[in-house]
């Protein structure tokens, strides 16, 4: 055994092997003791089976923040740049004649950590070679779409491990996510239940200084591990004390301890977001202060009576106390998913009891952002809630405060948004009634026209006609004033005006030049037509080669104009015009284009209760059913979206809706809220309902519009916030007779932005062949797609070619004309050929009387 | 009325006729709220309905002038209510049809913007013009189709031109700040050829200023005020031309004369037993539109009775506990008596309105007329 | 428009361009009220485009002279609702003069 193997095995071991346990001074102890602890844990796990971890468990898991990752790859690129310098520093040591004197800076590549910061950053790409580590997509591009979308995205937790795997676990709902993280918020489809948001009031903490919790430990009697042997670690009375994973030693009152380090937690002392946890089961208390744990606020109960009193209250209101001032006071503390298993959480102080330590703060806290929206969603069927989560996000409405300042690629607003009529508190929290996405629509459920199946829903024209759904797409364009490597650049012209005259005396672009100001670019507020100039630039021919320093001559320039394409028939507006430098210094100018869209047949619209259907029809005011008092609905349901779907929220928010708007007051629908007042009961809602002269069930004697007779049921009838959705039939709908095609196989293009054909495939061609529809398949299959003549040797069976002198076909291996036919066939069958012809391989063509 | 109603209509029906039996009489004339669904909704509408009754179910034309009745009930310079007794409900509707969607007026159709440097985006702007009602007689203008040139028969114009000079302040435009100009628009079309001796054209053709034609000679076109169009912050402008034309409802709701029109059936309530005493007060305790009220009878019992039938909203709560309520009560609507509200944009007063809508019916009746002939 | 089988005038489907339920409706009405009428009926077949189809059948008249009664009994009706809704205006403007003269105050401000 060489000195230097050993040497080697010995430097794994200190360094790799569990690196969390530090050794000092070539003392291998504490990692001895910290591997003994683990083969006990692991003894206890197969001998007992209830003492298994569960890796599910949220308290066992961290959430890895911004920080954290930065600092991984500032220290990575630190230490690289410091190995540069030290090759390079070793390389000119090295060498014998040193004319100067070695200066390290002059070595150092300045801008290297910079460099690779922007560039982790712009790609997402984590790459950090010592730790092995290759992560994607670590940076995103913050949604904008909804303000909702914008707050989703910045809580959205991602996973780890790959989607692909079919798991149950990691997916299932954890109980121990409770008040954590949203139970409704996850995606749909490959990412269920991986992907998770977090619930309203959690935190997520950050690293804290180890070093005085560590001797404020040993203060509070525990004994130091270096003092004990085997033995008296594990003696029945005492406790291992586990400080972030790393054993400080034992302590013989285990409870008398935690007790003290809340206390001082609770004073202030140490950080608040430090736990301490009591674990019976293993005879461990763990302290943690380590970054990415979540945890949320809870009011302190003394012997089931909560710390926060009247006046507190008072205060808050006042304005008097902030929520801070309330944590300063230790009335409210910050508990960890592993601290609350020490705790007995009551969800109200009604149902304290003297062993009760905290009290919920608010149930409809434990969801998440998103599902905070939904009013009543305890009513509703679970993965309603869900699909609203992932709907929510695609609301329009208002993005932000400066929506109208803003530049972004793709901006969706509506005319006339507003607040939803049945609130919640979560909504008033995160101020969506101030930036609201949705329009509270007078919705009749019940059945209309047939045009209303499949959730489609009929809308009211004047009410269209009145605003809304009105809503406002804006696209940015840009174009950039290129400088090219020889000097040269790009230029702006004034456009030809209508009375100009080139040099041929000819003007024929001056028309699709209107719109632009005398500077070249389009004005602010001009409406803007397909194929229309929006910006009139001209690049130099000549972009390479020598610098001339000649000015350039007209003749040297091509234009490059820039022009719309939007939809025809259309008309937009350019909304704004930028002028700013991008970062190769060059010229940008960015122009966002707007269009006012009402809704039309087809656009898709949703409550907040995962009923998304889209438009089916418009109708007129006159053909819709009106109420005693006259009023009209602004869309109808179709009533049989409730059976299947069993979203009983929405009906509540019918209900509160219709006697907030006859009472005059906006009505709370928070999740879990009737008991603490922040939901009204369906109770309540009734009676004003009835004061108000209305039917207690919400349902309305109607008029037929059409006939002027009454309609033979009462309908259920009232308003529903609805949201109009970012997907509009504009941007979707597509067809085409003939157009492009793709030059390789002569087919027609494929997608909507090629304007592709519509593919007859595999499945209608099946169906097409079970019908003996023959000659429909040959016109689709090939008169439509890509029809090819071609020269067919009966002899050899090969393709031949047509020799336009001699007006004959030949084939080529027979070098006659003889025996040529001509027949149509596929151009990708004819390239089939040629390609298989190419790899060595004869495809012939058997020839037969037809 | 509401007892004897039955008994009268069917003897001025069908004079010569016999009667229809009671039933089926409640069943023609009535609609019968019941608790979970209305019942007897439609009309009987043809003739031979009650054949082998022997009853004849068409209505005499000198019979309709003899039942056709008119109260109105209130009547203001915008909206007024009226009762309609003795019309089958198609008819009604023919009118509350035609006021909604068929009746012209004049709403801004064109908007021409110099200068707009509000929050408010140019189409969002045009829009909530177009939607603010016009104080003027349609009647006086003709429609402006698509070849015509504007001119002062079928088109009003008005200017807005409003800038908040103030620091700090926020300027809030309303409706009044739109002003008439009688003389057409003032707005240059971007010459077509400067050399053009003849005036400076403009987006309109008017022969004449308005306000010299007898019809607004001293009465200003104006539209409804105190409606915000836009909000304006230091050294924004607004700077445009509005062109008003005739149309109707049909096509965009701006045209609509009516804010909203509808009718509802006269309620009728029917106490199908005595009720008195504890009852008495437990009933006129459940209605929110107090429609009931309590008797003192002679021998010192309470009763009660149908004090206002008309204010019944059918909320059902009289009928909703329990069936012996329901048995007790009986809510009813009458089927040809509409009490019908018009609320006026303000363009014309509503009985104008009305006998607009009726004359428009007459006119489809004689389009076809003399298409089939 | 009228579609009618050839020979029989007493059974037709009129086509009418530009309307809608306001007249259709009404026509119904007064066509049921026809004792000469065995059927009639109406139907919008397209929502996109303004037309509706009203069929006529009757007991033996021609269906077009059936429909023009129907609708003259309908313009009958409407010029009395006119008269008797102008008589009842010009009644309640006698009756409540005061509430005439604050409307003008309304309308001059």
């Amino acid at each position: 055994m060489s000195a230097g193997k050993e040497g080697r095995a010995l430097s794994i071991l200190r360094d790799v092997f569990l690196a969390n346990v530090r050794v000092i001074k070539n003392n291998f102890r504490p990692k001895c003791i910290y591997v003994a602890v683990m083969l006990r844990r692991m003894m206890e796990a197969i001998l007992n089976k209830d003492a298994m971890d569960d890796k599910d468990y949220v308290g066992n898991k961290r959430l890895e923040l911004s920080g954290q990752l930065i600092s991984l790859l500032f220290e990575d690129l630190f230490k690289t740049m410091i190995s540069e310098v030290q090759k390079q520093a070793d390389n000119v040591l090295s060498k014998r004649s040193r004319s100067s004197q070695l200066d390290l800076s002059m070595l150092l590549v300045k801008d290297s950590i910079t460099l690779g910061l922007e560039r982790a950053l712009s790609t997402g790409n984590w790459d950090v070679k010592r730790f092995r580590m290759h992560r994607k997509g670590m940076t995103q591009v913050l949604q904008r779409l909804s303000f909702i979308a914008t707050l989703g995205h910045v809580t959205r937790i991602l996973p780890q491990f790959e989607k692909s795997r079919k798991v149950s676990g990691p997916r299932a709902l954890q109980p121990s996510q409770w008040g954590m993280l949203c139970p409704c918020d996850t995606p749909e489809g490959e990412a269920c239940g991986l992907v998770k948001n977090l619930a309203l009031m959690t935190h997520v903490t950050t690293d804290q200084e180890e070093g005085p919790l560590i001797s404020l430990c040993y203060c509070l009697g525990v004994e130091d591990l270096e003092l004990l042997s085997g033995e008296e670690l594990h003696t029945p009375n005492s406790f291992l004390i586990i400080f972030n994973g790393l054993i400080l030693g034992k302590h013989r009152r285990p409870q008398r301890f935690a007790s003290t380090m809340r206390k001082l937690r609770r004073i202030g002392r140490i950080g608040e977001f430090v736990s301490v946890f009591v674990n019976e089961k293993q005879r461990c208390v763990y302290i943690a202060s380590d970054g990415g744990r979540v945890c949320r606020p809870l009011v302190i109960a003394d012997k089931g009576i909560s710390r926060i009193k009247e006046h507190h209250m008072k205060g808050l209101l006042d304005g008097a106390r902030t929520f801070d001032d309330f944590l300063r006071e230790g009335l409210v503390e910050y508990l960890d998913v592993n601290e609350e298993n020490n705790a007995l959480i009551a969800l109200y102080e009604q149902d304290a009891t003297p062993e009760t330590t905290h009290i919920e703060i608010e149930p409809f806290t434990i969801l998440g952002v998103c599902a905070g929206l939904i009013p009543f969603p305890h009513h509703n069927q679970s993965p309603r809630n869900t699909y609203q989560c992932a709907m929510g996000k695609q609301a329009m409405g208002n993005i932000a405060y400066n929506q109208l300042l803003r530049m972004d690629t793709l901006l969706y607003l509506l005319v006339y948004p507003q607040r939803p009529l049945l609130t919640t508190r979560t909504i008033e929290l995160v101020g969506y009634d101030k930036l609201g996405a949705g329009q509270n629509a007078t919705v009749a459920v019940m059945s209309y026209s047939g045009y209303d199946i499949e959730d489609a829903i009929v809308m009211n024209k004047s009410s269209l006609d009145r605003g809304f759904g009105r809503c406002i797409v804006m696209k940015k364009h840009s174009a950039v004033n290129q400088k090219y490597e020889n000097g040269t650049s790009d230029r702006i012209l004034r456009p030809p005006r209508k009375d100009d005259r080139n040099k041929k005396g000819e003007n024929p672009d001056w028309e699709r030049m209107q719109i632009l100001d005398n500077d070249g670019i389009a004005a602010p507020g001009e409406i803007i037509r397909p194929n229309d100039v929006y910006i009139n630039k001209e690049s130099p021919i000549m972009t390479k080669g020598s610098l001339k320093m000649v000015a350039l001559k007209d003749s040297d320039y091509k234009p490059s104009r820039q022009t719309y394409k939007g939809a025809e028939g259309e008309s937009c507006v350019v909304d704004r015009v930028t002028l700013c430098s991008d970062k190769n210094n060059n010229l940008s100018i960015k122009f966002m284009i707007r269009h006012t869209r009402r809704p039309e047949v087809g656009d898709k619209f949703s409550s907040r209760h995962g009923q998304k259907g889209v438009c089916g029809t418009i109708v007129q005011q006159e053909d819709f059913p009106f109420s005693e008092r006259g009023i009209c609905p602004d869309l109808i349901m179709n009533p049989h979206g409730f059976p299947s779907r069993m979203t009983v929220g929405k009906m509540i928010e019918l209900l509160g809706g219709k006697a907030g708007v006859s009472c005059g007051r906006f009505h709370y629908g928070s999740a879990f809220g009737e008991p603490s007042g922040h939901a009204d009961r369906v109770e309540a809602i009734s009676e004003t309902l009835v004061k108000h002269g209305f039917s207690y069930n919400g349902k309305d004697f109607l008029y037929s519009g059409i006939t002027g007779c009454p309609l033979q049921a009462y309908i259920f009838m009232g308003p529903i916030y609805y949201q109009k959705l970012k997907h509009m039939v504009l941007d979707k709908m597509h067809a085409r007779g003939s157009g492009p095609r793709v030059m390789l196989t002569r087919q027609p293009t494929e997608g909507r932005a090629r304007n592709g054909g519509l593919r007859v495939g595999e499945m209608e061609r099946d169906c097409l062949i079970a019908y003996g529809a023959s000659m429909l398949i040959y016109e689709r299959l090939m008169l439509s797609s890509d029809p090819f003549e071609v020269q067919v040797c009966r002899a050899c069976g090969l393709l031949g070619y047509y020799n336009y002198k001699l007006k004959t076909g030949i084939c080529s291996s027979c070098k006659n004309g003889d025996n040529i036919s001509t027949m149509k066939l596929p151009y990708a069958c004819k390239l089939l050929i040629q390609e298989l012809q190419s790899m060595n391989i004869v495809p012939r063509l058997r020839l037969a009387d037809s | 009325m509401s007892d004897s109603e039955p008994e009268a209509m069917a003897e001025a029906d069908g004079v010569p006729s016999t009667k229809l039996p009671p039933h089926l009489e409640l069943r023609r004339t009535r609609v019968l709220c019941k608790v979970d669904a209305p019942d007897n909704t439609d009309t009987i509408q043809y003739s031979g309905a009650y054949a082998s009754l022997g009853h004849e179910n068409s209505l005499r034309f000198a019979d309709f002038c003899k039942d056709f009745r008119v109260d109105i009930t209130r009547i203001s310079d915008d909206d007024m209510e009226l009762d309609m007794v003795g019309v089958d409900p198609s008819i009604a509707n023919a009118f509350r049809r035609i006021l909604l969607a068929e009746l012209p007026t004049m709403a801004i159709e064109k908007v021409l913007i110099a200068n707009n440097t509000s929050v408010v985006q140019d189409e969002v702007l045009a829009h909530r013009l177009g939607l603010i009602p016009i104080k003027v007689d349609p009647r006086l203008f003709d429609y402006l189709s698509e070849n015509d040139t504007p001119n002062e028969k079928n088109t009003i114009v008005f200017k807005l031109h409003v800038r908040c000079e103030e620091r700090g302040q926020r300027l809030t435009v309303k409706s009044n700040e739109l002003m008439w100009l009688p003389k057409g628009s003032e707005f240059l079309k971007t010459s077509e050829s400067l050399t053009s001796t003849s005036k400076p054209e403009t987006y309109t053709s008017f022969t004449c200023s308005q306000d010299s034609m007898p019809e607004f000679a001293g009465n200003p076109i104006r539209v409804y005020p105190d409606i915000i169009i836009s909000k304006l912050g230091f050294g924004q402008e607004i700077e445009l031309e509005a062109h008003a034309v005739k149309g109707v409802g049909k096509t965009h709701a701006k045209w609509s004369p009516v804010a909203t029109c509808w009718y509802r059936m006269l309620p009728e309530v029917e106490l199908m037993e005595e009720i008195e005493g504890e009852k008495a007060d437990v009933l006129k305790q459940k209605c929110p539109a107090k429609v009931f009220e309590i008797e003192d009878l002679a021998d010192g019992r309470k009763r009660a009775t149908v004090a206002r039938p008309r204010a019944c909203t059918l909320c059902r709560e009289c009928i909703r506990d329990g069936e012996d309520w329901e048995k007790r009560i009986s809510l009813r609507r009458v089927k040809n008596h509409f009490i019908f509200t018009i609320e006026s944009t303000g363009a014309l007063p509503p009985e104008v309105l009305f006998t607009e809508a009726v004359k428009i019916l007459e006119d489809k009746c004689e389009r076809v007329i003399s298409d089939l002939s | 428009m009228e579609h009618t089988s050839f020979g029989d005038q007493r059974n037709a489907t009129f086509s009418l361009a530009e309307e809608d339920h306001t007249l259709a409706n009404a026509l119904r009405f007064t066509l049921n009220q026809d004792p000469r009428v065995i059927i009639c009926g109406y139907s919008i077949p397209h929502p996109s485009e303004a037309r509706v189809n009203v069929r006529v059948q009757t007991t033996g008249d021609p269906a077009r002279e059936v429909l023009k009664d129907a609708c003259q009994d309908l313009m009958l009706m409407c010029q009395h609702i006119r008269g008797t809704f102008n008589k009842a205006v010009n009644d309640s403007r006698m009756k409540s003069p005061p509430d005439n003269d604050s409307s003008q105050g309304m309308d001059s401000d």
